[in-house]
């Protein structure tokens, strides 16, 4: 089977996409760090993101699967949680993608804040580490901050290194 | 096509169960297992993540240390400053303490209120007219005189310092040869913070490092307060007398806590308070007015024998005369011209 011009523009494609989620990844354990605190940016979230709308759902859900798996591992606490939330999350944002990644980057960091909004719930109601009026909080001001920090990120991800994170077929 | 779409359809829900499955067990099962798996997860492949988020924990432990170093530096040098600031108030205590005692009373203890912007040459003081403080009474440190009340409130009082145009104190040298009025020297930039003693007589010539202290006219300030040093001689227009500068015995820096004299304590005098100026001086005084009383004493004694002697031979001369003459023999009274010689004997 010989290669065709299209073949080759997926090809660049994928390995576009797969140089962004790797310098997402290391930022999410290179970057993050360094700046602690109760807001920060989800690197491997905007990652799972922008990987789930380039594969389909099922290899998606994997990479949600696996990326959690990472994150969970160094954080052992809450070993499961991030696997399981983010399997959910990249298997929906695979499924959405026609609805939400329609080359536009509003709708590409409201997807991502609502993204880090749901797995910031989930992972917490999960946790079960906060109860009451520290539960609210977490969910209603620490958890929307950091979602709008992401999709900050993440809009300026795109605008910045468009090639890198640019839709498939677009 | 569509058995391609159906097929991919199953493998993605295939996926996903098994992930969702795989993710429920990880949740649930028990700790030790989910640090076992954890464990040989950042051993194995995740070995690299680990070590760059090690590397950038660090780097970020960098910066916190280097901010608590910067911390602990700035804390220590406030400390030491704090420490010098607190050993010198220390030190003004004690002298203050010492002058206290030495007064042993007719005073009242004052701290200085915070000075206004703009107020330089006036102090404000904690205590007022109800503990005794009156308008004119002199303000004083262990090292000498600060100034002189210029307004009392009941609670609080205001005092003119040395450096204020007003200010006048009648002065002497410590060995009492020269006075004058001693008043600031208004001059500009740092000199303004000088004194000058004018009106010196021309004859009396001071030396550097000459003390001056109250001389005690006028009914101010006491005799004996220290006021400045001589540092030089000013020349003026004025050639009939001699007006020197003076450095100032309390500097500005350290007027901190102050006694202020009240005004019986002032008509008793602070002769000995300050007794590194005044003993020493009258010392010397009475170590010159000894010398003088010796000598005085022995031209007295050669007087008086010379006296005595004369008198006896006109006693002699005056009793061959009565024997001569028969005449009343009068002696006359030898001790009523026998006298102290000019100048007296102290």
């Amino acid at each position: 089977m010989r290669p065709t011009p299209g073949n080759n523009q997926g090809l660049a494609s994928s390995l576009r996409g797969l140089a962004g989620f790797v310098l997402l990844m290391l930022a999410q354990f290179g970057v993050r760090p360094l700046f602690p605190g109760r807001v920060a940016v989800d690197f491997a979230l905007i990652a799972v993101l922008f990987a789930a709308v380039r594969l389909k759902p099922g290899v998606a859900a994997l990479t949600g699967f696996l990326v959690g798996l990472s994150v969970d591992a160094l954080a052992p606490d809450s070993f499961g949680t991030s696997t399981l939330v983010l399997t959910l999350i990249a298997f929906g944002a695979s499924w959405l993608k026609a609805v939400f990644f329609a080359d536009h980057v509003g709708l590409t960091g409201l997807f991502v804040f609502v993204g880090k909004w749901v797995f910031d719930i989930a992972t917490t109601l999960l946790m079960g580490a906060a109860l009451g009026t520290s539960l609210a909080v977490t969910l209603l001001v620490w958890a929307p901050l950091s979602a709008a920090l992401t999709a900050v990120v993440a809009v300026l991800l795109l605008v910045l290194f468009r090639p890198l994170y640019r839709p498939p077929g677009r | 096509m569509a058995r391609n779409a159906r097929g991919d359809s199953r493998l993605d829900t295939g996926l996903v169960l098994v992930c969702l499955v795989l993710g429920v067990i990880a949740l649930v099962s028990p700790r030790r297992v989910r640090e076992q798996v954890a464990a040989a997860l950042r051993a194995t492949v995740l070995m690299p993540l680990v070590q760059l988020e090690a590397r950038a924990s660090t780097v970020r432990a960098a910066v916190v240390s280097r901010n608590d170093v910067l911390q602990a530096r700035g804390a220590a040098v406030v400390d030491t400053f704090s420490m010098r600031a607190v050993r010198e108030e220390n030190t003004t205590l004690r002298a203050l303490l010492g002058l206290s005692a030495r007064l042993q009373d007719g005073f009242v203890p004052a701290e200085l209120l915070p000075q206004r912007p703009g107020d330089e040459f006036t102090i404000t003081l904690t205590v007022g007219s109800d503990v005794g403080v009156e308008t004119f009474s002199p303000v004083v440190t262990a090292s000498g005189l600060v100034g002189m009340v210029a307004n009392t409130d009941r609670h609080t009082s205001s005092a003119i310092t040395w450096a204020h145009p007003d200010f006048r104190v009648s002065a002497m040298s410590v060995d009492q040869t020269a006075f004058g009025i001693v008043q600031p020297h208004l001059a500009t930039g740092a000199e303004r913070w000088l004194l000058e003693m004018r009106g010196v007589p021309f004859r009396a010539k001071l030396d550097t490092g000459t003390l001056v202290v109250s001389s005690g006219l006028g009914a101010t300030y006491p005799r004996g307060i220290p006021v400045g040093v001589v540092i030089g001689e000013l020349s003026t227009p004025e050639k009939w007398a001699r007006t020197y500068l003076l450095r100032p015995v309390v500097l500005p820096e350290a007027i901190g806590p102050v006694l202020v004299l009240k005004p019986a304590r002032v008509q008793q005098g602070v002769n000995g308070v300050w007794t590194s100026v005044a003993a020493a001086d009258s010392a010397a005084r009475a170590v010159a007015v000894a010398g003088d009383s010796i000598a005085r004493k022995a031209a007295f004694d050669e007087f008086t024998a010379r006296r005595a002697v004369l008198d006896s031979l006109r006693a002699d001369s005056l009793a061959r005369a009565d024997t001569i003459g028969g005449g009343s023999a009068t002696r006359p009274d030898s001790a009523k011209r026998v006298g102290p010689p000019p100048g007296g004997l102290r």
